[in-house]
């Protein structure tokens, strides 16, 4: 009688200690197989891709098919980028797929960088041949492969800009071949008030 | 190791109130960090009872702060406690801009209360000993039980390499580990004449932070030069060349005709009442000298037996970091040995995520993740210039192999501001 007692005891014991394991591992980051993968990536870009510095892109929210794209050129050197070149052959490794999905699935909270007023309102006024491609409110067209600039960090869209216009981002690519033509006749002095404009907006 | 002593009635009431005494200093959190500090040491028997799953982390430099800050973000439900004695995080990288007056200390000085809102428990105390049958952290006479430990100690240096330098080694600067002595060091060049001479001494490899001596080169010289022209700057490399970027730092250095480079000039000895150094061929004399010694992982890894036959590093998992000496307890950062990567920041903030992620699959019964590391390296060439060098890596076989490194073409203004970005963000990934 006593040892079934014993075993009845022991019994519960286990189910309360399942119980109480179970509950213990609740769901962390770690239920998404992509979280594993992107650990690297935070170190430039902030948690879950919300970049909140000037320079480094947010990637959070990022359209898919535009994201493998921009990691395939990196890979392949088209889109020339000593820090990005390794990085996109080390995701290549870990699965575009995934990575892109996750990135993908992550809510964009726009950056936290804001220029000043005046650059803003000069930006707005310069914008105006970038609202054909990037729509009225710099939200982009996922289906043609054109990013959404709204809240994306000042400094790093500035950046980009000198280099389509350099001709030095993907050259040979006919996608970006009406873009380049835009930036080529924008003085490089407004590219800050562009990107201040297009940081600026929700 | 000393074997924990059974308890009397009497210590087991002084612990209980100590317990108490630290659980209210521990949940008030924010502030308190010191009080506990303060306490923490004289505690005798359990600092902190178990109430459920633990991980331990001794250090919060890049790789502990980071793994600490990990593993709370996986699992909230396994408790945390970070052993630290540095009561703020002062950052290395950028640190040879406050020795060029370009940065000051308290730029790169962030306070811990990002892991502290995340109920990271931190203690202000030295880890004294690992127990690793019975998974305990002594700390003086006190203790911490925990489920993993995770080892992140950095660095020590091996002063006795060096003749003469065991009995200055309050006075020689070393400024390898950013703080008091990155200002002091500062204060010196400031102070120099014009037409003094600074010497640097580079340890061989393998040393924290690779291109590190050489961007301090850089920074000094540019100081030197703009305020000081009279004024030389002498280098004492014991490895054959530049150790990294090593094209891109010949480039720069170009514009510093201040700067007299020699390679193979391992330092053997110090007089300081001659205010001289001794190489293997030579003698050379200084005004300001920074003598950065050869290093060892931190004490604490030597002390617990972490290190392999070379008494200097640490030999580790290239996917869990569990140590290959000690099961359940994970070495990060610039301890560990084996890996093709370099003693940086941003591959122990790397190691740091990874050994938490697989700490925390490994507690849950889950499979562990192949989580490779990466490495992004930024070095100040001038004011306002910088050059890069990023590594990418796999995991084959269980072995992290790297993919691919790339420099960046040139040094620039462009690379100097993606390094501001970096700093930023990459603090933040490890205390926010």
């Amino acid at each position: 009688v006593i040892l079934v007692r014993a075993g009845v005891v022991l019994a519960l014991a286990v189910l309360v200690l399942a119980a109480v394991t179970n509950e213990a591992r609740a769901a962390g980051p770690l239920d998404n197989a992509g979280f594993a993968k992107v650990i690297t990536c935070s170190a430039c870009h902030g948690q879950s891709g919300n970049s909140r510095t000037d320079m480094m892109p947010i990637i959070a929210g990022l359209d898919p098919a535009y994201f493998k794209k921009q990691i395939e050129s990196y890979a392949a050197g088209r889109r020339a980028s000593p820090e990005m070149e390794p990085y996109a052959k080390e995701i290549q490794f870990l699965g575009l797929d995934q990575i892109a999905a996750y990135f993908a699935a992550q809510k964009r909270e726009p950056t936290p960088v804001r220029g000043t007023g005046d650059a803003i309102a000069k930006g707005k006024v310069a914008a105006a041949p970038c609202i054909i491609c990037h729509g009225e409110n710099g939200t982009g067209d996922p289906a043609r492969l054109i990013p959404g600039l709204a809240g994306q960090a000042p400094g790093y869209l500035a950046q980009q800009m000198l280099l389509f216009k350099q001709d030095t981002r993907e050259p040979d690519d006919q996608l970006l071949a009406a873009k380049k033509a835009v930036m080529r006749v924008i003085p490089d002095s407004q590219f800050a008030e562009l990107a201040a404009y297009y940081a600026s907006l929700r | 190791m000393a074997s924990h002593a059974p308890m009397t009635p009497r210590t087991r009431e002084s612990t209980t109130m100590t317990r108490r005494r630290f659980l209210r200093s521990a949940s008030v959190g924010l502030g308190l960090a010191g009080g506990l500090a303060a306490c923490a040491g004289t505690i005798k028997g359990d600092i902190a009872p178990k109430s459920g799953r633990r991980v331990v982390v001794i250090g919060a430099g890049w790789g502990g702060a980071t793994a600490a800050r990990y593993v709370r973000m996986a699992d909230p439900s396994i408790e945390v406690v970070l052993l630290e004695p540095n009561r703020q995080f002062v950052s290395c990288p950028f640190s040879n801009l406050v020795l060029s007056g370009l940065r000051t200390i308290d730029s790169l000085t962030r306070p811990y209360d990002g892991l502290l809102r995340r109920d990271i428990r931190i203690v202000n105390e030295t880890a004294t000993a690992i127990e690793p049958d019975t998974k305990r952290v002594r700390i003086g006479e006190g203790y911490l039980a925990y489920d993993r430990l995770v080892v992140a100690p950095g660095i020590d240096f091996l002063w006795d390499q060096i003749e003469g330098l065991p009995a200055a080694r309050d006075t020689v600067l070393h400024a390898w580990k950013a703080g008091a002595q990155t200002v002091e060091l500062a204060r010196q060049i400031q102070s120099m004449a014009d037409g003094g001479v600074f010497v640097l001494t580079v340890p061989p490899v393998a040393y924290r932070c690779p291109p590190g001596p050489y961007e301090r080169v850089c920074q000094v010289a540019w100081y030197l030069n703009k305020n000081k022209p009279k004024s030389k700057l002498i280098v004492l490399d014991a490895n054959q060349n530049v150790v990294s970027k090593t094209a891109l730092f010949r480039t720069a250095w170009q514009a510093y005709p201040n700067i007299d480079y020699r390679a193979s000039n391992k330092v053997i000895a110090l007089d300081t009442s001659t205010k001289e150094v001794r190489t293997e061929f030579d003698r050379v004399k200084y005004d300001v000298l920074n003598l950065i010694p050869p290093q060892r992982a931190g004490a604490i890894a030597v002390q617990a037996d972490l290190v392999g036959a070379d008494k200097r590093w640490c030999e580790v998992d290239h996917v869990t970091y569990e140590s290959v000496k000690h099961k359940e307890i994970h070495v990060v950062g610039d301890a560990t040995i084996g890996l093709p990567v370099p003693k940086s920041g941003n591959v122990a903030n790397a190691m740091g995520k990874a050994a938490a992620l697989a700490i925390v699959s490994l507690l849950n019964g889950q499979p562990v993740p192949l989580m490779p590391p990466g490495n992004t390296c930024y070095s100040w060439v001038s004011d306002r210039e910088a050059i890069a060098v990023v590594n990418s890596y796999k995991i084959e076989n269980g072995k992290v192999v790297q993919i691919e490194q790339k420099l960046t073409p040139a040094q620039s203004v462009s690379v100097a501001q993606r390094a501001e970005g970096w700093r930023l963000s990459i603090w933040a990934d490890m205390l926010s």
